[in-house]
C-alpha cells in the first residue's frame, strides 16, 4: 500500500517538513535562517501542503524526528505532530535524529559518523555502516565528549564522513585524520525528506505508535554528571 | 573588575542602563545577589535602554520572561533550579543560541554552566538600608567608561 507520509524535523537550528509518497519526496521545505521553530514550522507545513496540493486529511502517516537535540527544538516538531495526528487520528513514527542524518549519506561506501552539537565540546552522536548492502547501525544514539568520540574513530581504518549540524566542529577537532571527511553542504543538515523516508520504512514494517505514545527522546550528556552549582562542587570535595 | 555604589533603586536602574548601552546579541549577564538586592531593577534599566516597554519583573515562576525591543532580552530566574535536568528543560541552552541577551538571576545556582564570556555581576547590601554595591566583570567597554 501507498502511504503518504508527512515528516517534521526540528530538532535543532534548522527545520523541515516533507511529504513522501510511493518512494518519491513530493515536496520537502527546508529553512535554516534560526528562527524559532515555533513560529515557522506551521506556516511551512501550510505552504508545503498547499504548493503540493494535498490536504492534509489524506495524509497516511506522520512522521517525526525526535531526538536527540535541542529542548525546546524536540518539543516543538513532537508536539506539533502529536497535535495533528490526534486531530486527524492518524498514526506516527518515531525516527532518530541521528538515524535521519546517516541516511543522508545512503549509496556511500563509508562509515557514517551523525553528529549534532551539544554545546561544551559535547556531540551527540551514532555511528552507521553505510555500503551497497545498506545503513546497519554500530552504535546507539548516545552523548559523548568530542576528545572520547575521536579517540573511538581511530580505531576505523574505513572512510569517515562526518554529518549532521556537529559535523564542521568535529572536523577541525581531526584534521590530523586522513581518513575523516565533511558531507557536502546539501546533506549535512537534517533533513525532513530523510525523517520521510525512514518513516515510511518503520510504517512497512508495522513501528506506528499512536500520536498520545509519541515522545520527545533525550540524551544525558557527560556534563550532566558535574555539579552546577560551585560551591555544591567545593563542599562535595570536603 | 569595577565596583559601584548605588543608593537607591532609580541608581541601580540607570546602570542597568548605561551597562545595556555596551550589550551585543548573545551577551550573558549572570547576576549574582540575594533577594531584594536589585538584581531585577537593573534588568529594568537593561530592559528600558534597550527599547523595550515590557513589564519587567522576576520570572521565579514562569523561570523565562522576554521583553522585545532592539533586541530580544530573555530574563531567567534561576532560585528554583537545582539540576542540569532543571536547567535544561528551562530551553536555557537554546536561548543561549537566540541572538537575544540572556539576563541570569541566581546564576549562583546554575554556575557551572555558563559561559565563559559571561558577564558577571555581584549585589551586596552597602552600610546604608538602600545602598548597594555592584561589582561588575567581564563588561570592559563598560567597565572603562566608568574609568
Amino acid at each position: 500500500m501507498n502511504l503518504k507520509i508527512l515528516s517534521v524535523e526540528t530538532s535543532a537550528v534548522s527545520a523541515s517538513t516533507a511529504i513522501f509518497e510511493d518512494n518519491v519526496i513530493l515536496g520537502e521545505f527546508f529553512n535554516n535562517t534560526r528562527q524559532t521553530h515555533s513560529q515557522t514550522l506551521m506556516p511551512m507545513l501550510k505552504a508545503l501542503l498547499d504548493n503540493c496540493k494535498i490536504n492534509i486529511n489524506d495524509i497516511d502517516v506522520f512522521a517525526v524526528s525526535t531526538g536527540p537535540g535541542s529542548f525546546t527544538g524536540v518539543r516543538i516538531g513532537v508536539s506539533a505532530v502529536k497535535g495533528m495526528a490526534m486531530v486527524h487520528s492518524k498514526p506516527c513514527v518515531e525516527v532518530s535524529t541521528l538515524e535521519a542524518i546517516a541516511f543522508n549519506l545512503k549509496g556511500q561506501d563509508c562509515i557514517a559518523c551523525a553528529v549534532m552539537d551539544a554545546r561544551c565540546n559535547q556531540v551527540y552522536n551514532a555511528l552507521f555502516d553505510v555500503s551497497k548492502n545498506g545503513i546497519k547501525r554500530i552504535t546507539e544514539d548516545r552523548a559523548l565528549s568530542i576528545y572520547d568520540l575521536k579517540k573511538e574513530l581511530e580505531m576505523h581504518e574505513k572512510n569517515i564522513i562526518l554529518v549532521g549540524d556537529g559535523a564542521n566542529l568535529c572536523y577541525n577537532n581531526m584534521l590530523d585524520m586522513k581518513n575523516i571527511f565533511i558531507a557536502p553542504e546539501h546533506l549535512i543538515f537534517q533533513r525532513a525528506s530523510s525523517v520521510a523516508i525512514l518513516g515510511a520504512e518503520y510504517a512497512n514494517d508495522k513501528k506506528l505508535v499512536q500520536a498520545s505514545a509519541l515522545m520527545p527522546f533525550y540524551l544525558r550528556l557527560p556534563q550532566a554528571e558535574r555539579e552546577l552549582n560551585k560551591k555544591q562542587n567545593n563542599v562535595t570535595q570536603i | 573588575m569595577k565596583k559601584i555604589i548605588s543608593n537607591n533603586v532609580d541608581e541601580t536602574i540607570n546602570i542597568g542602563a548605561m551597562l545595556a548601552k555596551h550589550l551585543k546579541p548573545s551577551d550573558v549577564l549572570a547576576l549574582f545577589g540575594d533577594l531584594g538586592s536589585g538584581k531585577t531593577a537593573l534588568v529594568r534599566g537593561i530592559a528600558k535602554e534597550l527599547g523595550s516597554n515590557d513589564a519587567v519583573s522576576s520570572p521565579t515562576f514562569a523561570l523565562v520572561h522576554e521583553y522585545h525591543g532592539i533586541m530580544p532580552i530573555y530574563h531567567f530566574d534561576m532560585y528554583r533550579v537545582s539540576s542540569w535536568d532543571d536547567l535544561y528543560s528551562t530551553g536555557f541552552f537554546d536561548y543561549l543560541e537566540n541572538g537575544g541577551i540572556c539576563v541570569v538571576e541566581w546564576s549562583e545556582n546554575i554556575e557551572n554552566a555558563l559561559p565563559e564570556s559571561a558577564i558577571k555581576v555581584s549585589f551586596e547590601k552597602g552600610e546604608q538600608e538602600n545602598e548597594r554595591i555592584i561589582s561588575i566583570e567581564g563588561c570592559i567597554e563598560f567597565e572603562n567608561t566608568i574609568g
